[in-house]
């Protein structure tokens, strides 16, 4: 009985955690991917890049960058105007202006594989083999398989003026570039030094450290096996070392269509008759 | 305060709707469209397959094929499983067996004109080419999404997969037996030729509008709407060649031309015959 009393009031009072349920304003922005696509690092970088004066750490990325999954109506509805969002939903027709971070999903893999045994969502001897089967089957998170949230971002969205596609590798590769995309799209004032200035404050080093120190206050990480971190390799292409063959053979041979429109290396291109039809290729500008 | 509460209590008692926020059972089977698109007469086809002795109609179509939208979340907790329930939503990773119905968009803009009119979301003299403008430009409001953002991000995640149906509203006009044939094997269902035959018969759009002058007010979609104006309309495939504006047939082609032609609609402006998309053609 207090129990649901409890809820009640919870409901009544906005602070049920958010979920899918939370408002949307016409003036938000949202940064959308796939988990373990390097989404953390872009709230570093655009809480750096706006907030240049506050010192962007995971004890305040909840409230910079918001991510609605973890957090009250409440709270989303009291943030100061327009918000920038973090989201790992979806195709949802609500977010009208979104930044749509997409990355291998043979580096996905391997990243979720130790995001779980970190989280304890896996038990510690499940093997990388066994969890790929089921992040082929998009049994992994609540969000679908890797190539319906990209199929369903991608053909509904590519070619909009206020949807921007931005891959994971070309951040890596050219920070300044990317970032420099990404705040134009924001309408921020991208002068080079502050660019720079948001890289260098986001960098994996800098992340390791603050990790290291505020583990404990981010929802992220707390209550999580200390000895995993969460800020790991940071790179791409580390499938090519550490996974199994057959398991990039079968996600090459599941997502062909998607990996081409993506520009990511291809070996064996299976046949499958899908086609992804965008109004034009995405522009990688390489 | 005393509102919030009774909002807080509502929920609690789940006498809300739940709509996208229904809880999805793994046995769930979702009869997916956009609006306008076909999904009555598709709720009343699969339920006089699936429930014969129910005798389907407007007053009772809602209990047999439930609504998310315009059911409660307990009633809907309560339906006898596995349901069948009808669906607006776009992709929804949760829905894991589901037929998509897909109709023609230049002929979806004239029913929900019509649909429009007759639930005075707009007046009688609207004009039609500034409703098919907001159309595609996703200013209807709609929760749905454009029909595009509909249509795309269900058909290409969920395309090759055995537990996805794409039906288009047309077929199953143009050829009923064989378009319902493949709806009754997706559900599992060990009927023949006659029971296909008698769940056409009955689904009849002549019937069907006969059933909305007697029960018009009992059904949630109709209640409360002009009653001057029918919800079953022409019930027919390609009135846009002779109703919709040019301009309007060009601005959907020109925003859709791809998707369409991938669900196999033929585009009459020629120049968005055109692939829009170098390099990522059919591989077939």
């Amino acid at each position: 009985m207090v129990k649901q009393l409890k809820f009640v009031f919870k409901y009544a009072f906005g602070l049920d955690q958010a979920g899918n349920r939370f408002t949307v304003y016409p003036d938000d922005t949202f940064l959308v991917s796939y988990p373990k696509s390097g989404n953390t690092w872009v709230r570093f970088l655009l809480g750096n890049l706006i907030y240049p004066n506050e010192e962007v750490g995971f004890s305040n990325i909840n409230r910079l960058v918001p991510s609605p999954d973890v957090l009250s109506r409440r709270f989303l509805k009291k943030l100061p105007r327009p918000r920038i969002l973090k989201s790992h939903q979806p195709f949802d027709t609500r977010f009208k202006k979104v930044v749509y971070l997409v990355r291998d999903p043979r580096d996905v893999v391997i990243s979720e594989y130790h995001f779980n045994l970190k989280k304890r969502y896996i038990a510690p001897d499940v093997s990388l083999e066994q969890f790929a089967e089921r992040f082929l089957a998009g049994k992994t998170a609540d969000y679908g398989s890797w190539w319906m949230h990209t199929a369903s971002w991608i053909s509904a969205r590519q070619g909009d003026s206020d949807f921007l596609l931005v891959r994971y590798e070309d951040l890596l590769a050219y920070p300044l570039r990317e970032t420099e995309r990404i705040a134009l799209f924001l309408a921020i004032d991208a002068n080079p030094e502050r660019l720079q200035l948001a890289i260098d404050r986001s960098s994996a080093d800098r992340m390791r450290k603050l990790e290291k120190q505020q583990f404990s206050q981010w929802t992220g990480t707390k209550n999580t096996r200390a000895e995993i971190p969460f800020v790991r390799a940071a790179k791409s292409g580390g499938w090519k070392e550490s996974l199994p063959p057959h398991i990039a053979e079968q996600i090459e041979a599941s997502w062909t269509p998607m990996l081409e429109l993506l520009g990511y290396e291809v070996r064996n291109p299976a046949e499958i008759k899908v086609s992804i039809p965008i109004k034009k290729n995405p522009d990688f500008g390489i | 305060m005393m509102k919030r509460l009774i909002a807080g209590g509502r929920h609690f008692l789940g006498l809300h709707k739940p709509g996208r926020n229904l809880n999805v059972w793994p046995d769930d089977i979702f009869l997916v469209s956009y609006p306008k698109s076909g999904n009555t007469w598709t709720r009343f086809l699969i339920a006089n397959l699936v429930y014969p002795k129910k005798n389907p109609d407007f007053s009772n179509i809602n209990q047999l094929i439930p609504d998310p939208e315009a059911m409660s979340k307990r009633d809907l907790d309560r339906s006898p499983r596995p349901r069948i329930l009808k669906s607006h939503q776009y992709f929804d990773p949760r829905y894991q067996k589901v037929i998509y119905i897909v109709r023609d968009p230049r002929d979806v803009v004239l029913s929900e004109y019509h649909f429009d009119i007759k639930r005075r979301a707009i007046s009688e003299d609207y004009p039609l080419s500034q409703f098919v403008e907001r159309f595609v430009r996703g200013e209807l409001n709609h929760p749905n999404g454009t029909w595009g953002e509909n249509a795309a991000s269900w058909v290409y995640t969920r395309a090759n997969d055995p537990r996805f149906l794409l039906i288009r509203y047309e077929a199953l006009q143009s050829q009923a037996m064989e378009e319902m044939g493949k709806i009754a094997r997706f559900l599992s269902l060990a009927v023949g030729p006659e029971e296909l035959r008698r769940a056409i018969d009955l689904s009849a759009a002549d019937r069907m509008r006969d059933l909305e002058k007697k029960q018009g007010h009992l059904w949630s979609s109709t209640r409360e709407t002009r009653q001057d104006k029918p919800f079953v309309r022409s019930a027919k495939s390609g009135g846009w060649k002779k109703e919709l504006p040019e301009i309007g047939i060009a601005e959907i082609e020109s925003k859709w031309g791809s998707l369409m032609r991938d669900v196999g609609y033929e585009l009459v402006v020629s120049s968005f015959s055109e692939s829009g998309m170098p390099g990522m053609a059919n591989k077939s």
